[in-house]
């Protein structure tokens, strides 16, 4: 199966790896070039006076990160830290570094760009910003999520 | 060899020479006659010209040159100093400057000639001597010491090619020339500066014979000295000039090789008859030598001894980095150790006590490395107060004191432009003009004083004029006028809050605006500034007699002591440094004035403020429980802090939250505990 993806890969040309992240029933990708790290749910400490779905802060050997909830960004319902909640560290152009809480890290997908469909933005959800596109993999459907709207200060 | 490879050499040069340039010629305004200074300032432009020719720099060659000239002069007595040509000095310096910092951007000097300047400065040459139209090369050049020519490089053994280019040059009509170059014993780059010697004696002339070889010279191979033979059109004197303008050079010295001689010789003599009769100078010549070099000695006044190493500043934070994890480390270590009261008993103590010490002497030294005297930026002051005090047309005169001041590297790169808005804030709009000072019956000349010194943790520096003071009223009325407070609130408002204002964004009480303040940046600025770097600013003012602003630095940056407290189960660092004291008190002690919670603390009114409502959680300590209280003081404001618990003081390692989460006023940075849990930083002069 594998071989054999990768034998299609170099005649598609443009290819992408994702990560496949759940939130709630729906799965999202993550693109890997920005993923740093992934780590399992810690204590996070709280940062008052800040945005709502800013959670607080980290320790990431050493380094204090910034940790955000996508589900409060989403207008999600709120977080449930189980054991399968983990914290993926993405570190951003604009942003810098960044962790984000997501429930579960399922799978790493390669995507050609012909599997990828563009998302239009006349949906009324909100959501829908959040995401460039949607990849189709084994008849499952990835939402794309556009990290840098995700980041982005409210 | 690339020349690139010295650029950095060259620019930090550059900038030692300019600096001193600068002093120096301060100084001569003051002592026109002192030689001293006369001579220090020769050689530093002397330096200054031979390296940017080196470099390749040639219009800052040209102006350096045409300086030189000048200089020259001044030191023959042929010209008078006088004001007007030490600002043309000045502003030879800024250009010079200019030329510095685009090389020091784009390693290249930039296209502007300075032409004007250089004419002034040669209009100049040409009024102040009347007697002698000598030509540059005749100037008083650094002893070219003509008595040490038997030298060293009549030894270099030559080869039967050599002899033949010699005779072959010579048929052009060509010279041939032997040098001796000695590098002074300071100098920590021999080799760089053998290179730099290289290349320029390349310019004038081909170099035939270099003893040691090439490579040696450029692995360092050698000891002070080394000899070059060259084939040459120019004369003798260009060549060893060239030479000289390297600096850290201490002396030159060659003359004109017998080729015929030579070429002579080889045809009837046996080689090693000729090397005996070679080596027997070698004596008397390193006689001779002895003297002439003790005699540079004496011209060059103190030889500054610099036994430093030049650090590129990131590998030092990476080092404080490091020593910052080692006392994690360390922390994790002792809370270990506490709760779960490892085995092994005292001895485990002892090391991790003996660890604590080491840790805390590696930060005390690696902060040590990172600090620099403040001199490096207020040296500049003195010009520009000068300079101010002929713009404005009032006379002044600066005072300083603690420039040895030590401060973290960063914050000294920091301070130069707040300290300059105040200094040109004293010298526009403190001190008076001659008449009303004549008038209050004060000295004709206005005084400013700048003084740094060291005040526990903090550094104190202090810009202080005996000037008009601030007039409150003014402030006042110009505030309402401008709709930053309402008539109202300017009568509830003390004294000091209205001085405070003058720190309010687009605010400025100069009735002229002029170029050198009263656009109204300036005070808020230098207010931002010195708070970016975790300082304070404040001023005191007594109207007729002067103002007195004072800036309030950390030592450090990176490690602190600090108290860790606990608020609503979550713990928090409070910086040791803005503690006073910690008070444990009832809540019947506690006051409404204005709405707004007090306790009267021996015979202090202090406002309470309560961290749980402030950071948004709920505490964890019923109402009618005494309170621990964390008086806190921002200058000279108290504030009583409430917290649920105190968990005891700890060296912190101060963290960034980061620019996204930079929202949050009241919460400085993070650090991380012992056992890897991350603690917030209260930021005690945001909460007053």
């Amino acid at each position: 199966m594998d071989q054999l993806k990768l034998a299609d890969l170099n005649e598609a040309g443009e290819t992408a790896q994702y990560i496949v992240i759940k939130l709630g029933a729906e799965q999202y990708g993550i693109d890997i070039k920005y993923i740093d790290n992934i780590v399992r749910m810690q204590h996070i400490t709280r940062v008052p006076k800040v945005a709502g779905y800013l959670k607080g802060v980290i320790n990431l050997r050493g380094e204090v990160i910034p940790v955000m909830s996508i589900r409060l960004k989403m207008d999600l319902p709120e977080d449930e830290f189980t054991k399968a909640t983990r914290i993926i560290i993405l570190k951003l152009e604009q942003h810098g570094t960044i962790g984000v809480i997501v429930d579960e890290v399922k799978e790493v997908v390669t995507l050609m760009s012909s599997e990828i469909e563009k998302v239009s933005y006349d949906s009324q959800e909100g959501k829908a910003n959040f995401i460039f596109g949607i990849g189709k993999h084994n008849d499952e459907l990835i939402s794309l999520l556009d990290l840098n709207v995700v980041a982005m200060e409210k | 060899m690339d020349v690139n490879q010295y650029l950095g050499i060259f620019l930090d040069e550059t900038k030692e020479h300019l600096e001193s340039l600068n002093a120096q010629i301060l100084n001569l305004e003051q002592s026109p006659e002192d030689s001293d200074t006369i001579n220090e300032i020769f050689r530093a432009a002397h330096s200054l010209k031979g390296m940017a020719g080196t470099m390749g720099y040639k219009r800052m060659q040209t102006l350096t040159h045409d300086m030189e000239n000048v200089f020259s002069e001044i030191r023959n007595g042929s010209m008078k100093v006088t004001s007007g040509l030490i600002d043309i000095l000045f502003q030879c310096l800024d250009a010079l400057e200019e030329y510095t910092n685009n090389i020091q951007e784009s390693a290249d000097e930039g296209t502007n000639d300075n032409k004007p300047l250089i004419d002034q400065l040669n209009a100049f040459l040409n009024s102040g001597k009347d007697e002698a139209k000598a030509q540059p090369e005749s100037k008083p050049e650094e002893p070219a010491a003509p008595a040490a020519s038997e030298a060293r490089w009549k030894e270099v053994p030559l080869g039967e090619p050599e002899k033949h280019v010699f005779a072959a040059a010579k048929e052009q009509g060509k010279q041939v020339y032997g040098l001796d170059i000695r590098v002074q014993e300071t100098c920590i780059l021999k080799a760089a500066r053998a290179f730099l010697v290289y290349k320029a004696v390349e310019e004038k002339a081909e170099i035939i014979v270099c003893s040691p070889s090439a490579q040696d010279i450029e692995d360092e191979k050698f000891e002070l000295e080394f000899s070059l033979i060259v084939v040459s059109n120019n004369s003798l004197e260009q060549i060893i000039q060239a030479a000289q303008g390297v600096s850290e050079i201490e002396s030159v010295t060659g003359g004109v090789l017998d080729v015929e001689n030579i070429v002579t010789e080889k045809s009837s003599e046996e080689p090693a008859e000729t090397k005996k009769e070679e080596t027997k100078p070698a004596v008397s010549a390193e006689k001779a030598q002895g003297t002439p070099a003790k005699q540079n000695d004496k011209k060059a006044g103190k030889p500054v001894v610099n036994r430093t190493v030049r650090v590129d500043i990131e590998k030092l934070d990476v080092l404080m980095n490091l020593v910052s994890e080692l006392i994690i480390a360390k922390n994790s270590l002792v809370s270990a150790s506490n709760t779960e009261g490892v085995s092994g008993g005292s001895g485990f103590n002892e090391q991790i006590e003996y660890l604590e010490s080491v840790t805390t002497n590696l930060h005390e030294s690696v902060m040590k490395v990172r600090m620099v005297p403040i001199e490096s930026v207020v040296s500049k002051f003195p010009r520009m107060i000068r300079e101010l005090s002929k713009k404005l047309d009032k006379k002044m005169e600066l005072y300083m004191s603690g420039e040895e001041t030590e401060l973290d590297r960063t914050v000294v790169d920091e301070i130069g432009d707040p300290l300059m808005h105040l200094l040109r804030n004293s010298a526009d709009h403190g001190l008076e003009s001659a008449e009303v000072r004549a008038q209050r019956g004060k000295p004709e000349v206005g005084s400013i004083f700048l003084d740094a010194y060291q005040d526990g943790n903090n550094v104190v520096i202090e810009v202080r004029d005996d000037g008009n003071g601030i007039n409150v009223e003014a402030v006042k009325n110009t505030a309402i006028e401008r709709g930053v407070i309402t008539p109202e609130q300017a009568e509830s408002m003390s004294e000091k809050d209205i001085i405070n204002l003058l720190f309010h964004a687009g605010f400025s009480t100069a009735k002229k605006i002029s170029d050198v303040s009263g656009r109204g940046v300036g005070l808020d600025v230098v207010k931002s500034k010195i708070e970016s770097l975790s300082g304070e600013v404040e001023v005191k003012s007594k109207l007729g007699e002067g103002s007195t602003w004072i800036i309030r630095l950390p030592l450090t940056l990176a490690i602190i002591q600090a108290l860790m407290v606990t608020v609503g189960g979550e713990k928090y660092a409070i910086s040791l440094g803005s503690i006073q004291t910690i008070e444990d008190i009832s809540p019947s002690e506690i006051k409404l004035v204005g709405n707004k919670e007090v306790i009267n603390l021996r015979g202090n009114v202090i406002p309470i403020i309560r961290l749980s409502e402030e950071l948004d959680i709920d505490s964890l300590k019923s109402s009618e429980d005494n309170m621990v209280v964390v008086i806190v003081k921002k200058g000279e404001k108290l504030a009583g802090l409430v917290v649920d618990e105190l968990m005891g003081q700890q060296e912190i390692v101060i963290k960034s939250l980061g620019k996204y989460i930079s929202k949050c006023k009241i919460i400085s940075g993070a650090t991380i505990l012992g056992d890897g849990e991350v603690a917030l930083i209260l930021d005690a002069n945001a909460l007053i």
